[in-house]
C-alpha cells in the first residue's frame, strides 16, 4: 500500500470550514493539554486569551487599544508584503524597511518636532517614511531585474543592516546623537516632542488613534488597486509570467520598480505610525511584523479581505496570550508563542487539506 | 473521510472531557494553595527575559519577589501577575503595564533599565498603582520610585578575597570580565570597588580588565577570561557577566575566580572564592509592605524614604560564603571590612583607604587617609575627604581608579 497526495477538483465551502473548525479545534485540545499539564484549568485560560483578558478588567479601553496597536503595523505590513508577494518578489525585508520608516520619522520628529504644528510634523514624518522604506526597495528591484541578484537574500540581509544602524543610534553616547535623552547618563531613546506624537479621539480611557483609520483607508485602497487598477492587473500578470508580460508590451523593469517601492513604501509607513503612537523608537520597535506579516500574507492566501481577518486574529492571539499568561505563573512569554505556533501550524494544515487529499494506491509489486 | 471525522471529532470529545475534569481538580487545589495576609494586595512584575529561567538578572528578580510575598504571606499564585520577555520598547512596555493595571495591580515592578521611560509616564496616567522602577534614575515624590544596591561594596570584599588570593600565588595580575567599562557607572564603580579592595591588601596588584560590550554572551565571556589568563598571565579571574563562563574557564586552567550574583562555586568548586550576590527580596518586601501599608498609593514615595540604594547594612547586597580555597587571612579582613560598612563608618570611595595586616589569626585593619585618584593621575576625592555622592555611583562615574588596567 501506498499513499499519495493529489489535488482536489474542488472542495465544498461547508467542508473547508470543517476543515479549519477541526484544525482549530485540534490545536485547542493539544494546548489543553499543554495547560493542564502545568495545571492549569484550559478553559479559563482560553476564556481570558480569547476575550484579551476583557474580563473582570479595570482599563477595558487600554485592553482594546493596545490590541489596536499590534494590529495596526501588522495589517498594513501584510497588505505590502502581499503586493510584492502577488509578483512572485519575496521581500521578507519588512523588517529592516519598517526600521528604516520609524528611522525616518524619529529624525523629522527630532528635527522640526518643536519648529512646526503637529499635523504638519506627523505628515512630513510618514512622506518621509514613505520615501526612505521605499528608496530600499526601489534598490532591490533594481538588482533583481538588472542584475538577476535573489531577492530574498538582499532583503534579508537589509533586515540585519538597518538593525545595526538603530541599535548603532540607540546605544552610541555622543554629542551628535540627538536621537538619546540627554538627562541619562546610559544611552537610552528620548521622547519625540510634543507635536510629532500621533493622538487619537479619546472615550473615556480608551483612545482610538488615528492611524486605526488611516490603516483601514491603506486596506481599502490596495484592495481596489489590485482589483480595479491596470497596474494591479500588471503586477498579477508579472507574478504569473515575466514573458506573457514581455509579450504583452509590458515594461516588466518599470512594474517591478513601481511594486517594491510601494510594497516597501508601505511598510515603512506602518513604520511611521508605530513611532509616531509611541512618541519614540527602539531597537524593538518592529515587534517582529516583517515576520508576521509574511505569515499574515500566505495565510490570507494574498486576499485583502481574509489579510483583514486574520491579522486581526493574529492580534487577538498575541494579546490574548500575553494578558491571559499575567495571571499564571507557570506560563511565560514562551507559552503564547507556542500557543500561536500551534494555531498557524494547524491553518496551515487546514488549508493544505482543502487543496489536497491523501489517498491510498494499491501498488501490488510493493504490498 | 467520514471515518476520519469521527474518529477526530470522538478524540475531541474525550479529550475535551478529561480536560474538564483535570480543570475543576486543579482549580480546586488552587485555591487551597492560597495563603494570605491581605489577599486583595496584587503585585505585577514586568520582566526583560523569561520568568522560568534558573539563572541571571530576572531569575534574581523573579526569586526575590517570590521570596518577599512568601515572607509577608502573599500567594505567588494568586496575588502576582507577571508579563515577562518584555523587550525595551516604550510600547510594549506600556502595553504590559496596561495590562498589569487592568489587572488590578496595586504595585508594579520593572527591572530593566530601558523600561524608564513607559514607567514615568504610566505613573502620572495612574495615580492610584506604585510603580518602581530598577538600575533607573527617574522618580516623582508620590507614586514612582527606583531602586537598586550598592554592590559596590560587596565587590569590595571580593576584591580583597582576590587580593589575598594574588599574595598567596605571588601572582599580582588579576583578571575581571566585564559586560561593559566606563561606559556605565554601573560595571565602573563595581571594577573600581574591587580593585580598591584587592589593592588594600596587594598594593602591588593590578587589575586587567576585558571588556565584552555586552551584558550577556557566554562565548565572548569565556574568550575574555582565557585571554585573561593567557595572555596576561592573570592568577584570579572576578566578572560582571551574566553566567559563569570566566569561573569555569578558571576552573579549567587551574587559577581561581570571583563570580558575580550568586554561588559559582557550584560550577567551579575548585576555583571559586566568593561572589558579590543581590539580595533583592529586601527591597521587594520593604516596598509591598510599604505599599500594603498605606492608604493611598500617592504616600509610597514618603513612606519608604525616596529611592532606594541599600547596602550591606540593609542586606539588600552580601557575597556567598567564602570557599576554602581562600587564603588564611581572607575571611577576618572581609569581616573587619564588612563591620565599617554596616555599621556606616567606612564607605569605598572616600578620602580613607583600609590597609590590612598581620597573619591569620592576628589580621588588623587600619583607616589611613588616602586620596582617591584615577588612573591618570587626577584626584578625586583628597585625603581625609568624604565619600563621592551616590549620583557619582550609581550615574557619573566614567573614570577608572590606581591599579585598574583597560585592555580591550
Amino acid at each position: 500500500m501506498r499513499l499519495k497526495i493529489i489535488r482536489r477538483k474542488e472542495t465544498k465551502l461547508v467542508n473547508k470550514i470543517l476543515l479549519y473548525v477541526i484544525g482549530i479545534a485540534i490545536s485547542f485540545v493539544v494546548g489543553g493539554i499543554f495547560l493542564t499539564s502545568l495545571d492549569i484549568n484550559p478553559f479559563a485560560y482560553y476564556r481570558d486569551m480569547l476575550t484579551i483578558g476583557l474580563i473582570g478588567n479595570y482599563y477595558p479601553g487600554k485592553s482594546v487599544e493596545g490590541l489596536l496597536k499590534l494590529f495596526v503595523p501588522l495589517l498594513i505590513t501584510s497588505l505590502a508584503l502581499s503586493l510584492a508577494f502577488k509578483m512572485r518578489f519575496w521581500n521578507i525585508g519588512g523588517e529592516g524597511e519598517f526600521i528604516t520608516g520609524a528611522l525616518f520619522a524619529a529624525i523629522v520628529a527630532f528635527k522640526l518636532g518643536d519648529t512646526l504644528p503637529g499635523f504638519v510634523v506627523i505628515v512630513l514624518m510618514c512622506l518621509a517614511a514613505f520615501v526612505s522604506a521605499g528608496m530600499i526597495g526601489l534598490v532591490t528591484a533594481h538588482l533583481k531585474v538588472k542584475f538577476n541578484t535573489n531577492e530574498t537574500l538582499v532583503t534579508l540581509m537589509i533586515n540585519y543592516i538597518m538593525l545595526y544602524v538603530i541599535k548603532y543610534f540607540g546605544e552610541t553616547k555622543a554629542d551628535w546623537n540627538f536621537f538619546l535623552r540627554t538627562d541619562s547618563e546610559r544611552p537610552v531613546f528620548a521622547k519625540f516632542p510634543e507635536n510629532a506624537i500621533m493622538d487619537g479621539i479619546k472615550f473615556g480611557n480608551f483612545k482610538l488613534l488615528y492611524t486605526v483609520p488611516a490603516a483601514i483607508v491603506i486596506a481599502v485602497i490596495v484592495y481596489f488597486y489590485l482589483k480595479r487598477t491596470k497596474q494591479g492587473y500588471e503586477i498579477s500578470v508579472v507574478g504569473d509570467s515575466v514573458n506573457t508580460a514581455k509579450y504583452a508590451g509590458m515594461n516588466v523593469y518599470r512594474i517591478t520598480l513601481r511594486t517594491i517601492f510601494l510594497s516597501a513604501a508601505f511598510i515603512g509607513l506602518a513604520g511611521a505610525f508605530t513611532a509616531a503612537a509611541s512618541g519614540t523608537i527602539s531597537t524593538d520597535i518592529t515587534n517582529n511584523v516583517g515576520w508576521t506579516g509574511v505569515i499574515v500574507a500566505w495565510l490570507s492566501r494574498l486576499s485583502v479581505p481574509v489579510i483583514g481577518v486574520v491579522s486581526l486574529l493574529i492580534s487577538v492571539l498575541q494579546y490574548g496570550c500575553q494578558a491571559a499568561s499575567a495571571s499564571y505563573s507557570q506560563i511565560d512569554h514562551n507559552f503564547a508563542d507556542l500557543m500561536q505556533g500551534l494555531f498557524m501550524f494547524s491553518i496551515l494544515a487546514a488549508g493544505f487539506f482543502s487543496n489536497f487529499k491523501i489517498v491510498r494506491t494499491g501498488d501490488k509489486k510493493d504490498a | 473521510m467520514k471515518k476520519l471525522l469521527s474518529v477526530l471529532i470522538a478524540s475531541v470529545v474525550m479529550c475535551a472531557a478529561v480536560l474538564t475534569g483535570c480543570g475543576t481538580a486543579t482549580s480546586e487545589s488552587g485555591s487551597q494553595a492560597g495563603g494570605s495576609a491581605d489577599s486583595d494586595f496584587i503585585v505585577g512584575a514586568i520582566y526583560i527575559n523569561s520568568q522560568n529561567d534558573t539563572a541571571g538578572y530576572t531569575y534574581a528578580h523573579h526569586h526575590g519577589i517570590v521570596t518577599a510575598m512568601e515572607n509577608i504571606g502573599l500567594s505567588t499564585d494568586t496575588n502576582l501577575k507577571i508579563i515577562d520577555n518584555v523587550p525595551e520598547d516604550d510600547e510594549q512596555v506600556r502595553t504590559a503595564i496596561e495590562q498589569l493595571a487592568g489587572q488590578g495591580c496595586d504595585i508594579i515592578f520593572g527591572i530593566s533599565f530601558g523600561y524608564i521611560n513607559a514607567f514615568a509616564e504610566a505613573a502620572e496616567e495612574y495615580p492610584d498603582i506604585v510603580f518602581c522602577h530598577a538600575t533607573g534614575y527617574l522618580s516623582n515624590d508620590t507614586n514612582f520610585n527606583n531602586y537598586f544596591g550598592r554592590i559596590y561594596q560587596a565587590r569590595y570584599l571580593a576584591g580583597i578575597a582576590a587580593g589575598y588570593k594574588s599574595l598567596e600565588i605571588g601572582n599580582n595580575d588579576i583578571g575581571y570580565v566585564s559586560a561593559w567599562g566606563t561606559e556605565y557607572a554601573e560595571t565602573c564603580s563595581g571594577i573600581n570597588a574591587f580593585a580598591m579592595g584587592a589593592r588594600a591588601v596587594n598594593p602591588d596588584a593590578v587589575i586587567h580588565v576585558d571588556e565584552i560590550s555586552t551584558w550577556g554572551d557566554q562565548e565572548l565571556e569565556r574568550q575574555a577570561a582565557e585571554v585573561l589568563i593567557t595572555t596576561y598571565g592573570c592568577g584570579v579571574i572576578a566578572q560582571h557577566c551574566d553566567s559563569a563562563q570566566p569561573q569555569v574557564v578558571a576552573e579549567e586552567q587551574g587559577v581561581y575566580g570571583c563570580g558575580y550574583n550568586s554561588d559559582m562555586s557550584v560550577e567551579a568548586p575548585n576555583a571559586h572564592l566568593t561572589a558579590p550576590v543581590w539580595n533583592w527580596d529586601v527591597f521587594y518586601q520593604l516596598a509591598i509592605e510599604t505599599a500594603m501599608n498605606e492608604s493611598s498609593a500617592s504616600e509610597f514615595f514618603t513612606n519608604i524614604g525616596g529611592n532606594y540604594y541599600g547596602g550591606l547594612t540593609e542586606g539588600m547586597v552580601d557575597i556567598a560564603p567564602l570557599t576554602d580555597n581562600n587564603a588564611p587571612e581572607a575571611a577576618e579582613a572581609i569581616a573587619l571590612a564588612r563591620d565599617l560598612m554596616v555599621s556606616g563608618e567606612w564607605d569605598v570611595f572616600s578620602g580613607t583607604a583600609l590597609s590590612f595586616s598581620g597573619e591569620a589569626g592576628s589580621v588588623t585593619c587600619d583607616l589611613v587617609p588616602q586620596a582617591l585618584v584615577d588612573n591618570e593621575g587626577n584626584e578625586i576625592v583628597a585625603a581625609g575627604g568624604a565619600s563621592v555622592d551616590d549620583g557619582v555611583i550609581q550615574g557619573s562615574m566614567n573614570y577608572y581608579v590606581e591599579g585598574v588596567v583597560a585592555e580591550s
